[in-house]
Parts: C-alpha cells; structure tokens; sequence
C-alpha cells in the first residue's frame, strides 16, 4: 500500500520548494493553495484507524475550506486588483532561494533526530516537514520585497506551526480549537492586508516595501 | 522470449509516440493536427533522400549521427521493459549507460562545430550548459536509488527481489524522483519550457539549429536516436511510477504502454499550456529539479534510516 501520509508531507516538501523558487505571484498563491489543503489533510491520516468524532470532522472541513479555498481565493483577488504580476527585485535571488531551501531541509533533518523527543511512531517525517515549512516562511518574508509576498510566508510559517502542533500532541479537540481561533485571525488578517495593499497601491503606485521605509512622518 | 519482444515493441514503436505529442498539441490549438504516423513518414521520406555535405566540413560530420543513434539504441538494450530481463545488464551499467549517451551528445554537438556555422557553434554552448546541470539531477537520482535497494543496473532496479517500488517503505519519496525526472525528461529531449521543436527561429533554438546541416538519412538517424531517448526517458518514469511485476507478461505489457502513452501525453499537455522559458530560467528550472531529488536523498539518510 503507498504510505498516503508520507506522499501528503512530501507533497507539501514540494509545495515550499516549488514557492522558494516561483517567480508569479499567482503561481505562488496556487501553490499556497495546495499546500494549505495538504497541510489540513495530514491530520486525518496521521490518526490511523481511531474514529473520528463529528465534531473532529467538522473541524477538519471547515479548516480545508478556509486555508485550500478562502484565503488563497482572498490573496488572488488581491494580487489582481494591484496588478503585479510578479516579484522583478528579490533580496535573495532565486537560485539562492533554492540552496536556502535544501540547507534549510537538512537542518531541520538534524534538528528532529537530535531533539529526541518521544514522538509516536512515523512522526519524524511530519517534524522535518513542519520545522521546513516554518522556516522556509520565515526566509520567505525576509526575501522578498513585495508586501504580498510576505504575508504569503506568513501564511507559509502558520501552515508549519499547525503542523508542529498535529506533530506534538496526541490528538484532542482543545487544540483544534485554539488553531481554530488563530485561523479566523490569520483569515481577518489576510482580508485586511488585501485592503491596505489595495489603497497602498492606489497611493504610491507600488507596493514594495522597500519604497515604504523611505516614508517619513 | 518476452526480452525480445518487448525490446522489438519498444524498437518499433518509438516514433509512434511522438505523433501522440502533436495529436495532444493539435487538439489544444482546436486543429485536427498530423495523422499518428507522422513520424513514421518522416523517417521514410528522409530515407530515400539522397544526402548533402558542405564542402568545409570533415569526417565528424558524417560520424555525428550514426554515433548519436547507435548510441540511443544501446541504452534500449539494457532496459527491462515492461518488466521483462534486459537484454544485457551487469551491475554498474547505469554509469555507463549515462555517459554512452554523453558521448552520443558529444559527437552531436562536434558535428555541429564541424560545420563552423556560428548558429550551430550557439546552440551547441547551450546544449552542453543544460545537460551538464541536468547530469547533476540524474546522479542524484543513481544516489538515491542506491540508498534505496542498493544495485546499480537498470536491471536489478525493477525486476530484482527489492525492487523500486512506490508501494515499498519511503515510497513515497519517489514522487519527488518522477516530477524531478520529468523535469530532466523536458530538458534533455528539448521539449517545450526548456527548448522548443517547433521554433522556426535559429537564434532561440537549442537543439535543432545542430541539426540543421544533416539531410536526408542522416536527419533520420537524429530523429530516430531521438525518438528512442525520449522513449527511454518516459519508459524509464512509467517503471518508476508501476513496478511492473504482475503474472503475465501479456498484462504487463499493456499496463506498460498504456502508463507510457499518459506521459507522452502529459508532456503534449505541457507543452501546450506553458510558454518556453527565457534563456537565463532554464538553468534554475533544472537546479530545481536536483533540489527535489536532493530533498529525497536528504530524507533517506535522516529517517528512514
């Protein structure tokens, strides 16, 4: 039988590679959009065969549709209304991203067999991948200049954080609750990030945000 | 038995396989497109062409195509099709195998030179670029497969006792294998985001403006060798994708072509919904492609260990 929930992390592995290096912003919002229905698909299959309470599902659907559909459907919209098509001044170039990426792998590959925690079983893949994720989001905000683009690493360090989470605990529905809870910020958050980014836009005529810091009172 | 006639199915039905690439492409352009044959008539008509030699070119010239060719055929030779035992094998001949098809790049690329044509000198430079970044995707991939069952044929790879398999444990890390060699894949057979087969300008060309000199059976070697690597290539991700190791060598097969005919025509998919890249991208689209199989590498030796 293929493993499903190896293939889901791997998928997910690809997804932030795929983002470190893609130049069009609308390629990176797809590529969140997978990455999001991946990251809220593992906890599924990482339970194995316990049952699944309804409200565990409910939760489950309502997180797929938020982090797969509303939010990437809400940074589409925004990257269209501002028109930019893609990221032309990178602070870190994209071949450099790549490399980033792979040391950024092997790290945390290092991190997760010197940690030793008592993880269950098959959960060494989900922390290499979480611990990827998370930082991979947090170079993304760092090399990029585009305010877009960052808060599309944001979401990127919020998808590894959820998986730590699934990763550490055994499961319970008080954690869904409070991912649940920062999900609905991180959802205001993205709504309120197209708006600015919309009247910045219309303002400036950019929304670098390099141009930003030369802004004086 | 079921050696030859796979490897004789193989032989004969590589140029069918392109003609489904131009199909897929037709059908997106909303054209009705060539008949699946095409290439078979091509081959034919240059066939029984007469050929044309410039006076300034040598001996390498005329060597370029029957190495490039014979060199395409050899590496059929030692790739179980379908599952069946290769026609020859010996541990170690992926190695070789790899570099027999450098050499038949090499003497594409100084036949090219031969002709002292400052387009062919061009495409020549890029040619060798891409496919030495492309080297790097493919050792990689010999890397991880080593870590994973541990032989160093093509043979042992999918017919042996531990063969690779995405049922297998880490599996799953073969997705980055088969995405990663589709990437080689576009590269190394110039297909669309890396190169483009239909361009009809010799300045953005990278492989056809070396073969713009060769006529009549000389051109049909080329694209026989090419036909038979791009075969190889798309056979090579079909193993990787289905260990083929059912009873009968009859289902075996049809499983085979069947696999073999959706990656043809993922690749006419590709080829019809993306541009191709500018020059300077092509290098990071192929360095992505070794990240991808460095990520597997990575994790073989960190967990699954």
């Amino acid at each position: 039988m293929i493993n499903v929930t190896e293939s889901i992390l791997v998928i997910t592995l690809l997804s932030v590679l795929l983002s470190l290096g893609s130049t069009r912003l609308i390629a990176l919002v797809k590529i969140m959009a997978l990455q999001g229905i991946m990251v809220s698909l593992t906890p599924l299959f990482l339970r194995g065969d316990d049952s699944l309470g309804s409200g565990a599902i409910i939760f489950f659907q309502i997180m797929i549709l938020i982090k797969g559909l509303l939010i990437p459907s809400l940074l589409y919209m925004a990257v269209k209304k501002i028109a930019i098509k893609r990221e032309i001044e990178p602070i870190i170039g994209y071949h450099a991203s790549i490399l980033v990426g792979l040391v950024i792998l092997i790290i945390s590959v290092f991190i997760t067999s010197h940690l030793r925690l008592s993880l269950p079983a098959g959960h060494d893949m989900v922390l290499i991948t979480a611990i990827t994720t998370m930082a991979a989001g947090f170079f993304l905000m760092m090399a990029r200049s585009k305010a877009i683009t960052q808060v599309i690493g944001y979401l990127m360090l919020e998808n590894g954080i959820y998986l730590i989470g699934t990763a550490l605990t055994k499961h319970s529905h008080t954690l869904y609750v409070v991912e649940f809870g920062v999900l609905l910020d991180l959802l205001v958050g993205v709504m309120i990030m197209g708006i600015i980014l919309h009247n910045i836009n219309s303002a400036f005529d950019d929304a670098d945000t390099t141009l930003l810091r030369r802004l004086k009172d | 038995m079921e050696t030859y006639i796979t490897l004789a199915l193989a032989i004969v039905t590589a140029p069918l396989f392109p003609g489904i690439i131009l199909k897929v492409k037709a059908f997106f352009a909303g054209k009705q497109g060539p008949p699946l044959f095409i290439k078979y008539f091509t081959v034919m008509k240059l066939l029984r062409k007469g050929s044309v030699y410039s006076t300034s070119t040598s001996f390498v010239f005329k060597l370029g195509p029957t190495v490039s060719f014979t060199t395409a055929l050899i590496v059929l030779l030692f790739f179980p099709f379908a599952g069946s035992m290769p026609l020859f094998s010996f541990h170690g001949d992926v190695i070789v195998l790899f570099y027999i098809m450098g050499i038949g790049r090499f003497f594409t690329v100084i036949a090219a030179l031969d002709t002292a044509s400052p387009f062919e000198g061009m495409g020549a430079a890029r040619e060798v670029f891409f496919s030495t970044i492309a080297e790097v995707t493919i050792f990689t991939i010999l890397i991880l497969f080593y870590r994973l069952n541990g032989s160093l044929s093509f043979g042992e790879y999918f017919t042996g006792e531990t063969h690779i398999s995405p049922m297998n444990a880490s599996g799953a890390l073969l997705l980055f294998v088969i995405v990663a060699l589709f990437m080689v894949l576009l590269t190394e057979n110039s297909r669309v985001p890396v190169d483009d087969p239909a361009t009809h300008l010799e300045l953005t060309m990278i492989h056809e403006v070396m073969i713009l000199d060769h006529s009549g059976p000389d051109l049909a070697l080329i694209e026989l060798g090419s036909f038979y690597k791009l075969f190889f290539y798309s056979a090579f991700i079909t193993h990787i994708i289905c260990p083929f190791t059912f009873a009968s060598g009859a289902v075996n097969g049809l499983i085979f072509f069947a696999i073999l005919t959706c990656i043809y025509i993922a690749i006419g998919l590709t080829e019809s919904i993306m541009a191709r890249f500018k020059m300077d991208l092509v290098p990071q689209f192929i360095l992505t492609s070794f990240a991808l199989v460095f990520f597997a590498a990575i994790l073989t030796m960190g967990v699954l260990q």
